[in-house]
């Protein structure tokens, strides 16, 4: 029904086509995507790790890395606006985040572990609204090609609640990827997937980055980190900037000196 | 890759679009839900009968007046009363506190937690999807200003016409619409935590204040608190309706700032923050599920604080070293049931405050009649029973748990029973006694409640431990989204036994006296209410003849 909608809509007033935005604009290119400023994420106005400052362009995948409950999710939650930092400031395309701007929700796709979902709408439908409202041109295609990516062809007419937690994780990263984006946020995407999926999403999320995505990322997958990103940033008791190779190996030994 | 267009939809074609294609599959219709629970209905109905029949009954056979029993008065002859006044500003305030104690946890501007999560990431203006829930919120209270305002205002007005009604009741509009705008300013500024917990404590103490006055007047005698001491609760801004109702017309001036406030939130409602959003559309789904299991705790909680954080210093023995390893089991399964109880002192506080709620309403005289008193006691009886079953509901929810212990599943339940069981047997008399020093009801009817107490308790572990309603089930579309059939059912697992358990002390209250025959009937009932409650029910798959792969059923194996 809102393919219906959306399809007419289009075919009457019809413009061309912006391009492929899952590229970087001519102005965002070179420039930082994201830039974080002894940045300190926390609860309540309570830290939870220490200060954080880099710089993200295009082309470029960050990982954030470190033990459980050193603040890694903390700290992306309030990169994208979701909570207020302690101190610092976070610029996204040099701007101060505002999750309420027509901008932000444009070019930043953000996944977290929401287990929130519509019961009585199904996987396809789900990924319609995001698709239909980001002005997708061609939602019913994009929708089928991501449904089969994730390997959820098959379950396009179910509900989620009757998905396992797997599938449902899948359905969410799905959701991303319907839609345009510069910046993509993920928070341990490797959750909950199963060992070939992680794979081929690592190598998907790389050849992306290699297109111009921007990608932060959260993960404890020393895998998934060696493939995907460019380089890495771990957070424990002090925060230590690192290049994904010492990364994958400290998070293999939780040892931020490893070499 | 995806290619967009300069053409996208607006947030009113995606809220038509989540709501239509989710009714499209609607598979249940409300005779399902019916149905499926007609026996639950035509028992209740059957009961209620007759409770009826006995009570006129026994009315007869005791000689206690010819009125009627639906026009009974609970209250002894020569019983103090607290001033109408006073009656109707505090209910006033305390519906005032509390409305506004709820509009600042459930938002008042509400999404849900799925809108939040797919709705709010698109580049489409906010306000689409903002003010449909922000017009809508405004109905709810303007409606329970309505049904406060008019008859408080018929009560108390002097000379009640149609005109000074209407403007009373658009007095109270006023009101409500006021607190709704300074309940949604705080939301659009994050401020205002201070001002949600001064409510709270306002909401909890206001009602006691009544039992406080009542208690007073009937000891004092000749100095209780006259009208004109009082006079000064009709100049609250929570009473001004009252003032409207008698001829003022300045009060109205509260209409006109409402209005103006709600201008300035309206212009306003983009700047409200996803996470603001998000963390009502949270209060909101922890509320829903807590009016779901009818627990009085959780829902307090919900509508006011949030769930529980924190931490306690109560620490009670847990190891025990002397007797067998089945009674120290049972001894530490006991003990941390106590320390879990006694960790949350708010809950204990509430469950004591409902215990004095059925006083409340005793104190002011035109609320003194029996059946008003019965059904509140019934009601705050339960609330304060299911308020007891934090452990059992952690328990069903994680019935791991409760396989720690060597011991059968039996036995773990009736351990479960053990602090419900006390706490209510202790409540009986403490709410009884505050009615009996009111001078309702009477000694025997107070230890024929006594006896009821444990009873109560099994009613604690009947709510604590229902089944889930089964999501799988066709769903039913409702003004709050698809709910499973099966819901009503297990809804109705654990008032139920609260009813069947109090059933004597209601009928002997309303009926003005307490035949002998009573204290064995209700004797009986607490014994079977404690079968009923601690029964286990058998899982599905011990139900057949063996378990997985032919061994044994699990229960059968303890």
């Amino acid at each position: 029904m809102l393919l219906e909608v959306y399809t007419s809509k289009v075919m009457s007033k019809r413009t061309s086509p912006t391009g492929n935005t899952s590229k970087p604009s001519p102005m965002a290119q070179r420039k930082d995507v994201v830039r974080a400023e002894k940045l300190q994420a926390g609860y309540a106005g309570e830290a939870v790790c220490g200060v954080v400052s880099f710089s993200l362009h295009s082309a470029q995948a960050l990982a954030l890395v470190g033990p459980n409950g050193a603040g890694k999710s903390t700290v992306v939650k309030t990169l994208v606006g979701q909570l207020e930092p302690v101190s610092g400031t976070t610029l996204i395309n040099g701007a101060e985040v505002d999750d309420r701007t027509l901008d932000f929700r444009r070019e930043v796709a953000v996944v977290f572990d929401d287990d929130a979902f519509f019961p009585s709408l199904t996987v396809e439908e789900h990924l319609a609204i995001v698709s239909a409202g980001h002005g997708v041109d061609d939602v019913e295609a994009v929708i089928a090609d991501e449904l089969e990516f994730f390997g959820l062809s098959a379950l396009a007419k179910s509900r989620p609640y009757n998905l396992s937690s797997g599938q449902r994780r899948r359905m969410l990263l799905a959701a991303a990827f319907v839609r345009p984006r510069s910046l993509l946020v993920l928070d341990e995407p490797e959750q909950r997937l199963d060992t070939a999926m992680r794979h081929k999403l690592a190598t998907r999320l790389r050849a992306e980055v290699d297109a111009g995505l921007a990608l932060l990322v959260v993960t404890h997958d020393p895998d998934f980190l060696s493939t995907v990103a460019t380089k890495a940033i771990f957070i424990s008791d002090t925060i230590h900037a690192m290049t994904p190779t010492q990364a994958a190996t400290a998070i293999a030994s939780e040892n931020p000196h490893a070499d | 890759m995806t290619t967009t267009t300069t053409e996208r939809l607006s947030a009113k074609e995606i809220r038509n679009y989540t709501f239509k294609a989710g009714l499209s599959r609607t598979e249940g219709g409300l005779m399902e839900l019916v149905s499926e629970v007609y026996t639950s209905i035509l028992g209740g109905l059957t009961l209620l009968t007759m409770a009826g029949a006995l009570i006129v009954a026994l009315r007869h056979s005791l000689g206690v007046g010819n009125e009627s029993a639906l026009l009974a008065t609970a209250v002894a002859p020569g019983f103090h009363s607290v001033t109408l006044l006073q009656a109707s500003a505090t209910v006033l305030l305390t519906l005032a506190a509390g409305l506004l104690s709820l509009e600042m946890t459930m938002g008042p501007v509400a999404m849900t937690l799925p809108q939040t999560a797919w709705w709010l990431g698109l580049p489409v203006r906010r306000r689409g999807f903002i003010q449909p829930g922000f017009l809508k919120s405004m109905l709810w209270p303007t409606i329970a200003a309505v049904i406060v305002v008019l008859p408080l205002s018929l009560g108390m007005a002097s000379s009640p016409t149609p005109g000074r009604l209407a403007l009373a009741v658009l007095c109270g509009a006023g009101l409500a619409w006021l607190l709704y705008g300074i309940a949604s300013w705080c939301q659009i500024t994050g401020s205002g935590a201070w001002l949600k917990k001064v409510m709270g404590v306002i909401t909890l103490l206001a009602p006691l204040t009544l039992v406080a006055t009542a208690l007073y007047n009937n000891v004092a005698g000749s100095h209780a608190s006259t009208g004109a001491q009082t006079a000064w609760l009709k100049y609250l801004p929570t009473s001004w309706p009252l003032l409207v109702a008698d001829g003022a017309t300045w009060p109205l001036l509260i209409v006109a700032l409402a209005l103006g406030l709600l201008t300035l939130v309206y212009v306003n409602l983009e700047r409200i923050t996803t996470a603001a959003l998000k963390k009502s559309a949270a209060a909101g789904a922890y509320a829903a599920s807590s009016l779901l299991s009818m627990d009085a705790t959780e829902l307090s909680r919900s509508l006011s604080t949030g769930p529980a954080t924190g931490t306690s210093n109560v620490r009670l023995p847990m190891i025990f070293k002397r007797g067998t390893v089945h009674a120290r089991s049972i001894k530490t399964l006991a003990s941390t049931h106590a320390t879990m109880a006694l960790r949350s002192p708010s809950t204990l506080l509430r469950v004591l405050v409902l215990a004095a709620i059925p006083a409340s309403l005793a104190s002011v005289e035109f609320l003194g009649n029996a059946i008003l008193i019965a059904v509140a006691l019934y009601l705050c009886a339960h609330f304060a029973a299911t308020a007891l079953g934090a452990t059992a509901r952690f328990a069903n929810g994680n019935p791991a748990v409760d396989t720690l212990m060597p011991l059968p599943a039996t036995t773990v339940r009736r351990v479960h029973y053990v602090v419900p069981a006390v706490a209510m047997t202790i409540w009986a008399p403490v709410c009884f006694g505050l009615l009996l020093a009111l001078g309702v009801g009477s000694p025997p009817l107070l230890i024929l409640a006594i006896l009821a107490g444990p009873g109560l308790g099994a009613a604690t572990l009947r709510a604590g431990f229902k089944p889930a309603p089964d999501w799988n089930m066709p769903a039913v579309a409702s003004p709050t989204g698809p709910i499973p059939t099966g819901a009503i059912k297990s809804f109705l697992s654990g008032p139920d036994l609260s009813l069947i358990v109090l059933l004597p002390v209601l009928i002997c209250l309303i009926s003005g006296g307490v035949p002998s025959i009573a204290f064995p009937i209700q004797l009986t009932l607490t014994w079977l209410a404690f079968l009923w409650g601690t029964h286990v029910r058998k899982p599905k798959s011990a139900k057949q003849a063996g378990g997985l792969f032919g061994t044994p059923p699990a229960t059968a194996r303890q």
